[in-house]
C-alpha cells in the first residue's frame, strides 16, 4: 500500500537526516579528514535522492482527490514529517558548506579545532548508505571540489522546498501528531541501557557516576575477589592466634 | 514546517562581530606550534585527550597578545560565557578559573551565532534525546520547556522523536570517548543558547543591542567626508559648560521651590486628597483675584509672564498705557500662526502684514529694516514658521524694554498687594464630620469650560479689532 511504502521511505530519509548531522557535527574538529568530507557526500546525495523520491509519492499521493478522509489526515501527517526532515537538511547542508569553506584540509597548516573527538564516523556514515564498509575512492581535493557541488546542492533543496509548498496545499498546523509526550520512552530500542553506560562525567550531579558495563563488570569481580583474600587472610591470623592462646 | 523567513535571511544575516573575532582566537589557539597546550583526560578508564587547564588559557592569551594577567581573564571569560569553550568538571557554570579545572574546545558547528540561531525543532529533539537517555528524569525547567514545546509544535511531534531516536543510534555508532565528547558538546550548547531559568542569557543584548547587525557600512570616501562634515559641525556647536548648567540648575529648583505643590504643599489644600477644589478654581484663568505665588512667578522670567493668560492680560493693560501694546498683539498673532491650523495660515499672514507690518498700517511694529526686509521676502511664500525672526525680534525688544519697567510699575505692584495668600482649610477636629469622598470635578472640565468663554470673548475681541 502507498502508507506503507511511504512510510518506509520516510523512516530512510530521518535515518539518513540524522546520521548526516552527526557528520557535520564533526566539521571543522578533530575528527574532519578526507574521509569524513567523502562521507559527507555520498551521505548528502543519499539523501537528495530519497527527498526526491518522497516527494514524488507524497506529492501524488496527496494530489489524489479520491482518497478518503482519514487516508487524507495520514498523508498530511507525513507531509509534516517529510518538510521537517528536509528543514534540517536544508540548514545542516548550509552549515556544512560554511565550515567546510572555513576549514579547509589541503593547506600547510591545518587549524582543525581540538575537541577532543578522534575517532572517525565510518560507521555512522555506513549505517547512513545501508552498507556494511564504506568504500573511499575521492581524489585528494575533494574537500574543495566538493563545496561546489555543495553550493548547487543547496539551491536545488531550496528550490524544491519552495516548490513543495506552492504546490501542495498542506496546512501543517492543522497536523495532529500520533505520539503524546514522553513518547520516546516507551521505546523497544535498547538505547537506555547502553547509553547509561556511557560515563556521565557532564551530568548535573558533580559525582562521577558509572554505570553498569561489560568492562566494569571485570573490575568489579577483581575486587570482590581481593577483599574475600583479605577477609581469608584475616580470618586465618585470627585463627592461628585462637589456636596459640 | 517552520516558517521560514530565517532560512531565506540566514545568508544575508551577518555574524555578530565579536563572535567573528572570538573564532580568530580559538583558531589560533589551534596552532600546532604556538597554540595552546594540549593534555589528556582521564576518566576510569578512557582517556580523552584535548583537555586544557585555565592556567593554560590565560597563558597563553597572556602571551599571545601581550596583555595583563586581568585582561586575559577578561578575555578568557568571554570566551567560556559565549560557549567557544566549555567547562568539563561543573558544565554548569560558565566561568573560567584560573586554575587547574579543566576545560575543552566546542566543535564549529555548535558555536554561538546569529546566523544560525537555535530553532525550536532543534531543541524539542535534544529534550527527547535527553529524556531518552535520562529514562524521563529530566531537569525541571526541562520538563517544562518539554511540555511548551509539545504543545507549540505539536505537529512536528512525530518527527521530533523519530529524529531523536535515529540520533541516538548514529551516535551509538561511535567509540565510547567520542560518545562522551558529543554529549558535553551537545550540553555546553544548549546550556548558552536556552540557558536555564535564573541565568542571563548571553545572546540577548537588551538595550546595547545594536539597531542593524546586517547593514555593513562601506569604509570608502564617501563615508568619511560625511564623517568629517558631522564632527566640523559638532565642533561649531555652543556649548555650555557642565558648572554653568548646574548652577542654573540649581538657582532654578531654589526659585521655584516655594512655588511647587508637591514640595511645598499647596494651600488651601491638595484637592485630591480634601476633595476641596478650592486650589483649582483660585488659579483658574477666570479668578477675580490672583494668589500671591502666581503674581510673583510672573517676575521670574518674561515667559511667565506671558504664558499666564491673567499676567498677559495685565501685561497688555500696561502696555496700552505705555502705547506700545501693538507688540504684544503682534507676537500674539505670530504664536497663533504658529500653532494653529495649516489650512488657515496663508489668510492669517495677510492680516499680520496688513495689521502689523505694511508701510502705514494701523498697528505698525517697530522691527530693524534687515529683519522687515527677510520677512516681507518670506511672505511672498508663507508657512507656519515665517514670521518667527520678527516675532523673536519683538519678544527680546519688550523682555529688555517694556518687561522691567512693567515690573518696577505701580500696576504690578497693586497686583502683588491685592492677590491673596488663600487660608488653609482648617481640617475638622471630628472625623466624622469631614466631607464625605466623592467623585470630584475633573479640572479639565473646569478648564474646558473657562476656554470655550475665552474663545468666544477672543473672536468677539478680533472682531472688534479689525474694524
Amino acid at each position: 500500500m502507498g502508507k506503507e511504502e511511504c512510510k518506509t521511505m520516510l523512516d530512510a530519509l530521518n535515518k539518513v537526516t540524522a546520521c548526516y548531522r552527526h557528520l557535520v557535527i564533526a566539521l571543522g574538529s578533530t575528527s574532519d579528514s578526507q574521509n569524513l568530507r567523502e562521507e559527507l557526500k555520498k551521505t548528502r546525495k543519499k539523501a537528495q535522492e530519497l527527498a526526491v523520491a518522497n516527494r514524488t509519492k507524497l506529492t501524488t499521493l496527496l494530489k489524489d482527490k479520491t482518497i478518503s478522509k482519514e487516508d487524507r489526515a495520514e498523508y498530511e501527517r507525513l507531509w509534516v514529517l517529510f518538510s521537517s526532515s528536509m528543514e534540517l537538511l536544508e540548514v545542516d547542508m548550509k552549515r556544512s558548506l560554511e565550515i567546510g569553506q572555513d576549514f579547509p584540509l589541503k593547506v600547510p597548516t591545518r587549524h582543525l579545532i581540538q575537541t577532543g573527538m578522534t575517532g572517525n564516523t565510518n560507521a555512522v556514515a555506513a549505517r547512513a548508505m545501508s552498507v556494511q564498509n564504506m568504500k573511499y575512492e575521492a581524489d585528494s581535493n575533494i574537500d574543495t571540489a566538493d563545496l561546489r557541488d555543495l553550493q548547487s546542492e543547496i539551491t536545488q533543496v531550496s528550490q524544491m522546498m519552495e516548490e513543495m509548498e506552492m504546490k501542495v496545499q498542506v496546512a501543517p498546523w492543522a497536523v495532529v501528531a500520533k505520539q503524546e509526550a514522553g513518547a520516546e520512552l516507551k521505546s523497544n530500542m535498547s538505547v537506555g541501557n547502553s547509553s547509561v553506560g556511557v560515563i556521565s562525567i557532564c551530568e548535573e550531579e558533580p559525582k562521577d557516576d558509572e554505570g553498569g558495563g561489560g568492562r566494569e563488570g571485570g573490575s568489579t569481580s577483581i575486587g570482590a575477589v581481593l577483599v574475600f583474600f583479605v577477609i581469608l587472610t584475616v580470618a586465618l591470623v585470627l585463627g592461628y592466634l585462637v589456636v596459640n592462646m | 514546517m517552520t516558517i521560514n523567513t530565517l532560512a531565506e535571511e540566514g545568508l544575508r544575516r551577518e555574524q555578530m562581530a565579536c563572535f567573528r573575532k572570538m573564532e580568530k582566537v580559538i583558531v589560533a589557539m589551534q596552532d600546532p606550534d604556538m597554540g595552546m597546550k594540549m593534555r589528556n583526560q582521564r576518566l576510569l578508564i578512557t582517556v580523552i585527550p584535548h583537555a586544557m587547564t585555565g592556567q593554560d588559557i590565560i597563558t597563553w592569551l597572556i602571551q599571545k597578545y601581550h596583555i595583563y594577567e586581568e585582561e586575559a581573564l577578561h578575555l578568557g571569560e568571554m570566551l567560556v560565557r559565549y560557549g567557544y569553550i566549555y567547562p568539563l568538571k561543573e558544565p554548569r557554570c560558565l566561568v573560567l578559573r584560573p586554575d587547574e579545572s579543566p576545560y575543552r574546545f566546542q566543535t564549529p558547528y555548535f558555536w554561538t551565532s546569529t546566523r544560525w540561531p537555535a530553532s525550536e525543532l532543534d531543541y524539542a529533539i535534544y529534550l527527547a534525546k535527553k529524556n531518552i537517555r535520562k529514562q524521563g528524569e529530566l531537569m525541571e525547567y526541562e520538563k517544562e520547556r518539554y511540555s511548551l514545546l509539545h504543545k507549540r509544535i505539536n505537529h512536528t511531534w512525530d518527527f521530533v522523536v523519530m529524529q531523536a531516536r535515529e540520533q541516538l543510534r548514529a551516535s551509538k555508532q561511535r567509540r565510547k570517548a567520542d560518545r562522551i565528547v558529543l554529549e558535553c558538546q551537545e550540553q555546553a550548547y544548549w546550556l548558552i543558547n536556552r540557558p536555564p531559568p535564573g541565568v542571563q542569557n548571553m545572546l540577548d543584548w537588551g538595550l546595547e543591542r545594536p539597531n542593524n547587525l546586517s547593514a555593513r557600512i562601506p569604509l570608502n570616501s564617501d563615508y568619511y567626508k560625511s564623517e568629517i562634515e558631522t564632527s566640523r559641525r559638532a565642533l561649531g556647536r555652543n556649548r555650555v559648560k557642565s558648572s554653568v548648567c548646574l548652577e542654573g540648575f540649581v538657582k532654578y529648583s531654589e526659585q521655584y521651590q516655594n512655588h511647587d505643590p508637591i514640595m511645598q504643599g499647596c494651600l488651601p489644600s491638595n484637592p485630591w486628597i480634601s476633595d476641596d477644589i478650592a486650589y483649582w478654581t483660585m488659579n483658574s484663568e477666570m479668578a477675580p483675584v490672583p494668589t500671591r505665588l502666581r503674581v510673583e512667578r510672573w517676575s521670574f522670567s518674561f515667559m511667565e509672564l506671558l504664558t499666564d493668560a491673567m499676567g498677559r492680560r495685565e501685561f497688555m493693560t500696561y502696555l496700552e498705557k505705555e502705547f506700545s501694546a501693538e507688540n504684544l498683539h503682534f507676537w500674539q498673532a505670530c504664536e497663533e500662526i504658529k500653532h494653529g491650523e495649516s489650512s488657515k495660515i496663508v489668510e492669517k499672514v495677510e492680516d499680520v502684514y496688513k495689521n502689523f507690518l505694511a508701510p502705514g498700517a494701523a498697528r505698525w511694529v517697530n522691527i530693524d529694516s534687515k529683519t522687515m526686509d527677510k520677512t516681507l521676502e518670506g511672505i511672498k511664500r508663507p508657512h507656519r514658521f515665517v514670521l518667527d525672526d520678527a516675532q523673536m525680534h519683538i519678544y527680546f525688544l519688550m523682555k529688555k524694554d517694556s518687561y522691567p519697567r512693567y515690573l518696577k510699575s505701580d500696576l504690578y505692584k497693586n497686583m502683588l498687594a491685592k492677590a491673596v495668600v488663600p487660608q488653609e482649610t482648617k481640617k475638622s477636629v471630628f472625623p466624622f464630620m469631614r466631607r464625605q469622598r466623592h467623585s470630584s470635578p475633573s479640572p479639565a472640565q473646569a478648564s474646558a469650560q473657562a476656554a470655550e468663554e475665552d474663545g468666544r470673548a477672543g473672536t468677539n475681541s478680533a472682531a472688534g479689532s479689525q474694524l
